[in-house]
C-alpha cells in the first residue's frame, strides 16, 4: 500500500510518497506559482513518475501546508503545524521543538514526546523573519538564493566589524542593504547581519512555545547553511537538519494517510478495488 | 575635563544599559534600595525622602535585542515598552527594589500588570494620576496615591518618612529643575551655544544620578556654556513634540539640528521640567506635590488638561520661543502623541504655523529619509514663509 | 426541526430591534423638543445618574461597532486617516471621526445629533480621553471628565469610591443647568431598580451557558443580547427585553437546541469581537463545533456575573462600585483569574484570545495571559490577532490555519486520550 503527503506551501508545493512501512518511495516539488491546483497536481505527477507509479497505486493523499484545499484530488486536509510536528518526530525522534521557516511565513511548534502538537505561535502578518527577507536581499545584492548562506558564512566579524540590520520591513531593508553597500561595507558582512536578524526574530518567536531541546529545523530556509549556523549561535545549542527538512510537511501529511489508509482498510474498499 | 570631554562621558554612562550608575550607587549604600519609573510626571520626591534612589526607565534605546519581550506583549507597541520589559526579562534591572508604572497611556498601564506576573520578587506599583482637573476631590485622591507609595516604601525600606525630609527632597528637586529650565532658557536665547543633543545629554543624567550629583554637575556645567564661543547659524528655530516618553535616539536629535534647525523648546525628558513652578516647601507636602500636579505642571499629551490649554500650550511655546514652525516627532505606534497631532495641527494651520510630521523608533538606525524632509522643511519655511 | 413549534426563538433580536429603534427615533426629535444629548461610553456608563435629568444618551462605541457590522467602517476609517490620524491609532475612534466628518449619518441610516454633553469616563482606557478630546475640539461642546481609578489591588478602595461618588455631586449643578431637570434622589433609587432587575435576568442568561450542551454563545449571541443592558438599563423597557429573551433560552433548555448543532468543544473567548468579519469568525469556529461559554468582552460595560448589582439604597455607590469593575477597568492579575475562573466554572476545553489591533487596552497583556495558562494551568490557549473595526486586519486564511491546528490538535488529543 502506497501514500501521499502533499504540502502546498506559498513558494513550493511537495509531495512525498510513502509505503506502508513509512519508508519514502518518491517526491517531487515543484514552485507553487500563480495556479495553485496546477502545482498540487504537478508536484504528485513528478513524484509518481520519478518512481513509475499509476495514480490508482496511492490509497490515500492527505493535502497540507496553505492551499491543502486547494488539493482536489486529496482525501483530506491537515494543516501543516500537525503535519511538521509528525514530520519532525519521525525523522529527528527526540524533537521537542520545531522551528519552520517559510516562504512567507515562520512557525514555531512545541511537541511532546509522541510527536503531537502541544502549543504553536507563527509570524503570519508579515515577511519580515521569513524567506521573503532573504529573497530581497538576495535579489539587491546580485547573489543567488543558493550562494546566500555560503556568502554569509565567510563573513570575518574580527576583522570587520558587526553589522546590524535594523529594519523589520522586508521592502525596507533593500535600502538599508543598498545604504551599506554604498558605504562600502562587504557583501559577506551586510549577509551575515541579515541572517543574524532573521535568527534573531525566529528566536524570539521561537520563545512563545519556548526552546525544547531537541530543536528541528524544516521547510525551505532550512537548506541554508548560513541560515542554520546563525540560528545556532544565537539559541547557543544545536538544532536537526537533514537532507529532508524541507519535506518534513508533506513527509507528515503523508504519515497522517497512512494512519488513516490503515484505519479504512479494516473496513471500506480502496480506490484501486473500486476501479477493478 | 573640558565640556566636550563631560559630554562624551555622560553619553557613555547614558548608553549603557547595565546602570553602571546604580550598581556603584548600591555599592556606596550597602542596604539602600532603587526605584524604577517612567519619568513622566512620576513623584521623585518620594523615595528620595527616603534615602532611596529614583532611576528614569526609557527602555534600551534600541541597544538590545527585543528576544523575550514578544512572547509577553504584542508587536504594534511602542518599542519603550518592549525594550523595558525585555530589560526586565534579561535581568538587567533585577538589582531595583521597586518598579512604578502610571496612568500616562493604556501600554504603560497594563505593563504594570505584565510586570507583576513576571517579576514577584520586586514592589510593583501602578500609580493613578487624577484625570479630572475640575474636580477638588481630585488633589486629595492623589495625595492619598501617594501616601499609598510611601507607606509601601517605608515598608521596603524599614523606616519611616518625615515631614521634614519629605520637605527637603521638594527643595532638592525645585533647585534641580530650575538648573534644567535655565539649560533651556540657554537654548531659547542663545541656541548656538548649546546643541539639543548635548543639552539632552546632561538631563538624561538626571535620571540616572542622585538629585545632589546631578545638580552639582549642572552648576559647574552652565557657567561653561554661557562662556561657550561657538558660531551662531542662520538655523530654522522650531518645537519638537511628541517625544515625552520613548525618546527618540539622539542621532536623529542631531540630524535634526544638521539638516538646518535649533530646537528651541521640547519635550523631551520632561521629569526634569515639570513643574512650571517651584512646588511649595512648607505645608504639607504630599498635598503641595498633589496641587502642583493638578495646577501647576506643563501640558503633554499623557494627561488630561482642558484641550483648550493643550493647544494653547503649544501656540504659547511656540510664541514665547519665536518658533518659525514646529516637528512632531512622535515614536510609532504612540497613540496619545498621534492622537494629539491632528489637533495640534489643525491648530497650526489656523494660525499659520509650519509644521512636519514623522515617527521614530528608539532602535533605528538609518536617518536620511528623515534628513531629507527636515532638510525640504527648512526650505521651505526659509524660502515661502 | 420545524421553526412552528418554537414560540420564542428570535426574539432576542427581533424585540431588541424594536426598542433600539424606539431609541433612534427618540434620538431624532430630541434636538426639536429641547432634549438634551450626552454622550457615554459604553465602560463606566453612569445611565442611571444622567437618566435622572432626562438627558438622552448616546454611546460612539455602539455606533462604532454597528458600522462595523455592516461593514462601512472602512470607509471612515479612510476618512479619517485622510485628515491625519495615523493607521496605528484605535479604529473605533477613526471610525466615529469618520463618520462625524462624512456627516453624522449613523449606521441605522438616521443623523445621529450631537452632543450638549460629553460625558468621558476614564474607565481603563486612556484613548476614550483622547477620543472626546477631539470630539469637543470638532463640536466645541463641553467635555467633562469622570476619572475611575483603575483597580490597582483586587479589591475596592473606600477612597475610589468616594472619589466617584463626589465626583458624580460635582456633576449635579451642570446637569441641572444644562436640562432644566433638578437632581431627583428618589427618581434615581427608581431607576436603580429597574437596573437591578433586568442585571438579574441578564445574569441568568449567562449562567445558562454552564449547562452541557449550552443553550446560548456566550460571545457571538452574548456580545448582541447584551446591548440593552447598556444601552436602556435603568428604563422598565430594558428588564421587559431581559424577561423575553430569558423566554428564548428557556425554550432553547427545554427543546435541547443551542446556537450550533453539535457542541463539540467550550471555549472562553478573551477580547473583543472582529465586527467587520463577525460572521466570517464565526464560522471559522463553528466548523469544530465550538460553542462560547463564557466571553470578558460581554462584560466591558459591566461586570454582573459574580454578585455585583446596582443598589438602590447606595445608588451613587453603587453606580461608582459598577464603574471600578468594568472589564477593562480591572488590572491583569484580575482579567487572567478571570477567565481561568470562567473556564472551571463553565467546564470549558480552551480559551480563546481574539487579540485586537485597535485597542491596546484589551490587546497588551494577553499574550502574557496566555503564557501563563499554558504553562502554569496547562489551559489549551489559542491567540488569533485582527482588528475590532479596520475591515483590513482580517487575514481569513491564517486566521483558518490557527484556529484549525488548535482544535485539530485538541481533537487529536481527545481520540487518544479517549
Amino acid at each position: 500500500m502506497l501514500v501521499a503527503g502533499v504540502d502546498v506551501g506559498s513558494t513550493q508545493t511537495k509531495a512525498i510518497i510513502l509505503n506502508e512501512n513509512g519508508e519514502t518511495v518518491a517526491r517531487g516539488m515543484v514552485n507553487t506559482g500563480a495556479n495553485v491546483v496546477k502545482a498540487a497536481e504537478k508536484a504528485f505527477q513528478l513524484a509518481r513518475q520519478s518512481a513509475k507509479l499509476d495514480e490508482w497505486d496511492v490509497a490515500y493523499i492527505v493535502g497540507t501546508g496553505y492551499g491543502r484545499y486547494k488539493v482536489p484530488f486529496g482525501d483530506t486536509q491537515i494543516t501543516e503545524i500537525s503535519c511538521h510536528a509528525r514530520g519532525a518526530a519521525y525523522l529527528f525522534p527526540n524533537t521537542r521543538t520545531i522551528l519552520d521557516i517559510g516562504g512567507q511565513d515562520t512557525k514555531g511548534i512545541r511537541t511532546n514526546d509522541k510527536g503531537e502538537v502541544v502549543d504553536f505561535c507563527m509570524n503570519d502578518k508579515c515577511a519580515a523573519g521569513t524567506g521573503r527577507f532573504l529573497a530581497a536581499a538576495a535579489e539587491v545584492m546580485g547573489i543567488s538564493l543558493d550562494e546566500l548562506g555560503d556568502v554569509a558564512l565567510r563573513a570575518n566579524p574580527e576583522q570587520d566589524g558587526v553589522l546590524r540590520i535594523t529594519n523589520v520591513c522586508t521592502v525596507f531593508v533593500e535600502t538599508e542593504i543598498m545604504n551599506h553597500l554604498s558605504k562600502g561595507r562587504k557583501a559577506e558582512q551586510i549577509l551575515a547581519g541579515v541572517h543574524q536578524s532573521i535568527a534573531a526574530r525566529s528566536v524570539s518567536l521561537l520563545r512563545r512555545v519556548g526552546l525544547n531541546p531537541e530543536i528541528t529545523f524544516t521547510g525551505g530556509v532550512s537548506r541554508n547553511k548560513g541560515m542554520v549556523a546563525a540560528l545556532q549561535e544565537k539559541m547557543g545549542m544545536q538544532i536537526n537538519v537533514g537532507p529532508d527538512s524541507q519535506f518534513i510537511g508533506a513527509i507528515g501529511a503523508a504519515l497522517f494517510a497512512l494512519e488513516r489508509a490503515k484505519a479504512r482498510h479494516e473496513g471500506e474498499p480502496t480506490a484501486k478495488e473500486l476501479q477493478a | 575635563m573640558t565640556f566636550e570631554e563631560q559630554i562624551q562621558h555622560f553619553r557613555g554612562i547614558v548608553d549603557d544599559v547595565s546602570f553602571p550608575t546604580v550598581k556603584e550607587w548600591k555599592s556606596k549604600h550597602p542596604g539602600g534600595k532603587v526605584v524604577g519609573m517612567f519619568p513622566v510626571y512620576t513623584p521623585y520626591e518620594l523615595p528620595h525622602a527616603l534615602g532611596m534612589l529614583p532611576v528614569g526607565l526609557l527602555g534600551a534605546g534600541g541597544k538590545i535585542e527585543i528576544d523575550h519581550a514578544d512572547s509577553r506583549i504584542q508587536s504594534f507597541v511602542c518599542s519603550i515598552a518592549r525594550s523595558t520589559l525585555e530589560l526586565g526579562l534579561t535581568d538587567r534591572v533585577k538589582d531595583f527594589d521597586a518598579v512604578y508604572f502610571t496612568s500616562i497611556c493604556d501600554v504603560a498601564r497594563n505593563l504594570s500588570g505584565i510586570w507583576k506576573a513576571n517579576f514577584p520578587h520586586q514592589l510593583v506599583e501602578y500609580i493613578h494620576f487624577p484625570q479630572n482637573m475640575e474636580s477638588p476631590s481630585a488633589v486629595h485622591h492623589y495625595r492619598g496615591e501617594m501616601q499609598r507609595l510611601l507607606g509601601n516604601l517605608e515598608q521596603l525600606g524599614g523606616k519611616k518618612a518625615t515631614a521634614d525630609a519629605l520637605v527637603r527632597s521638594i527643595e532638592a528637586f525645585n533647585h534641580n529643575r530650575s538648573l534644567c529650565w535655565r539649560l533651556y532658557e540657554i537654548r531659547q536665547l542663545t541656541p548656538w551655544k548649546l546643541s539639543t543633543y548635548e543639552a539632552y545629554i546632561l538631563l538624561r543624567m538626571g535620571t540616572l544620578l542622585p538629585v545632589e550629583e546631578h545638580t552639582h554637575i549642572l552648576e559647574g556645567i552652565i557657567p561653561l556654556v554661557d562662556s561657550r564661543e561657538t558660531k551662531q547659524r542662520d538655523h530654522t528655530r522650531v518645537i519638537l513634540e511628541g517625544s515625552f516618553c520613548e525618546q527618540p535616539p539622539m542621532e536623529l536629535l542631531q540630524v535634526i539640528e544638521e539638516a538646518g534647525c535649533y530646537i528651541v523648546n521640547d519635550d523631551l525628558l520632561l521629569h526634569s521640567r515639570w513643574f512650571t513652578d517651584p512646588v511649595p516647601a512648607n505645608g504639607d507636602p504630599l498635598l503641595s506635590l498633589a496641587e502642583s500636579y493638578i495646577r501647576g505642571s506643563v501640558s503633554s499629551s499623557v494627561r488630561h488638561y482642558g484641550l483648550r490649554s493643550r493647544k494653547q500650550a503649544l501656540m504659547n511655546k511656540v510664541r514665547s520661543g519665536q518658533a518659525d514652525g514646529v516637528i512632531f516627532c512622535a515614536p510609532k505606534f504612540c497613540e496619545p502623541a498621534l492622537l494629539d497631532y491632528v489637533l495640534f495641527k489643525d491648530e497650526l494651520e489656523k494660525n499659520g504655523i509650519p509644521y512636519l510630521a514623522f515617527e521614530y523608533e528608539e532602535k533605528m538606525g538609518v536617518f536620511e529619509s528623515i534628513r531629507t524632509q527636515i532638510e525640504a522643511f527648512v526650505e521651505s519655511v526659509m524660502f515661502f514663509t | 426541526m420545524s421553526e412552528s413549534k418554537f414560540k420564542y426563538q428570535g426574539v432576542g433580536r427581533e424585540y431588541q430591534k424594536k426598542l433600539l429603534t424606539a431609541w433612534n427615533d427618540r434620538l431624532q426629535s430630541a434636538e426639536s423638543e429641547g432634549r438634551k444629548v450626552a454622550y457615554l461610553f459604553v465602560p463606566g456608563n453612569v445611565a442611571e445618574f444622567l437618566r435622572v435629568f432626562d438627558f438622552e444618551l448616546v454611546f460612539p462605541e455602539v455606533n462604532a461597532l454597528q458600522c462595523g457590522v455592516r461593514k462601512i467602517s472602512g470607509d471612515y476609517i479612510l476618512k479619517a486617516e485622510d485628515v491625519g490620524y495615523s493607521p496605528d491609532v484605535c479604529g473605533y475612534v477613526k471610525n466615529d471621526i469618520g463618520m462625524m466628518l462624512a456627516g453624522n449619518v449613523g449606521p441605522s441610516g438616521h443623523k445621529i445629533p450631537k452632543p450638549d454633553l460629553l460625558l468621558c469616563t476614564y474607565c481603563g482606557c486612556t484613548t476614550f480621553i483622547k477620543w472626546f478630546e477631539a470630539l469637543a475640539h470638532y463640536y466645541d461642546v463641553p467635555l467633562v471628565m469622570l476619572d475611575i481609578p483603575y483597580l490597582r489591588g483586587s479589591v475596592i478602595e473606600e477612597t475610589d469610591r468616594q472619589y466617584i461618588v463626589q465626583q458624580l455631586k460635582e456633576l449635579i449643578p451642570l446637569c441641572e443647568k444644562m436640562t432644566g431637570n433638578k437632581y431627583d434622589h428618589d427618581k434615581l433609587v427608581e431607576i436603580t431598580k429597574h437596573a437591578a432587575e433586568a442585571e438579574d435576568l441578564w445574569v441568568q442568561i449567562l449562567h445558562s451557558a454552564k449547562r452541557k450542551p449550552s443553550p446560548f454563545d456566550s460571545y457571538f449571541e452574548a456580545v448582541f443580547f447584551m446591548a440593552p443592558i447598556y444601552i436602556l438599563r435603568g428604563l422598565p423597557e430594558c428588564t421587559d427585553y431581559y424577561r423575553e429573551a430569558m423566554k428564548e433560552i428557556q425554550e432553547r433548555i427545554e427543546h435541547g437546541v443551542g446556537p450550533i448543532p453539535e457542541e463539540k468543544f467550550r471555549v472562553v473567548v478573551e477580547g473583543p469581537p472582529p465586527w467587520p468579519h463577525f460572521r466570517s469568525f464565526w464560522e471559522l469556529l463553528k466548523r469544530w463545533g465550538v460553542c462560547a461559554v463564557a466571553s470578558s468582552y460581554s462584560k466591558v460595560g459591566g461586570f454582573w456575573d459574580h454578585g455585583f448589582r446596582h443598589d438602590p439604597t447606595r445608588p451613587l455607590e453603587s453606580i461608582a462600585d459598577y464603574c471600578l469593575t468594568c472589564y477593562t477597568n480591572q488590572n491583569l492579575a484580575m482579567r487572567t483569574d478571570l477567565l481561568k475562573t470562567y473556564a472551571e466554572e463553565y467546564d470549558a476545553d480552551a480559551i480563546l484570545i481574539h487579540s485586537v489591533k485597535s485597542c491596546r487596552s484589551f490587546s497588551v497583556g494577553q499574550a502574557d495571559m496566555r503564557e501563563q495558562f499554558i504553562r502554569k494551568w496547562d489551559l489549551p490557549t489559542l491567540l488569533v490577532e485582527s482588528d475590532l473595526a479596520d475591515p483590513r486586519y482580517f487575514q481569513i486564511a491564517q486566521l483558518r490555519n490557527r484556529i484549525d491546528a488548535f482544535f485539530e490538535s485538541l481533537e487529536h488529543k481527545r481520540l487518544v486520550h479517549a
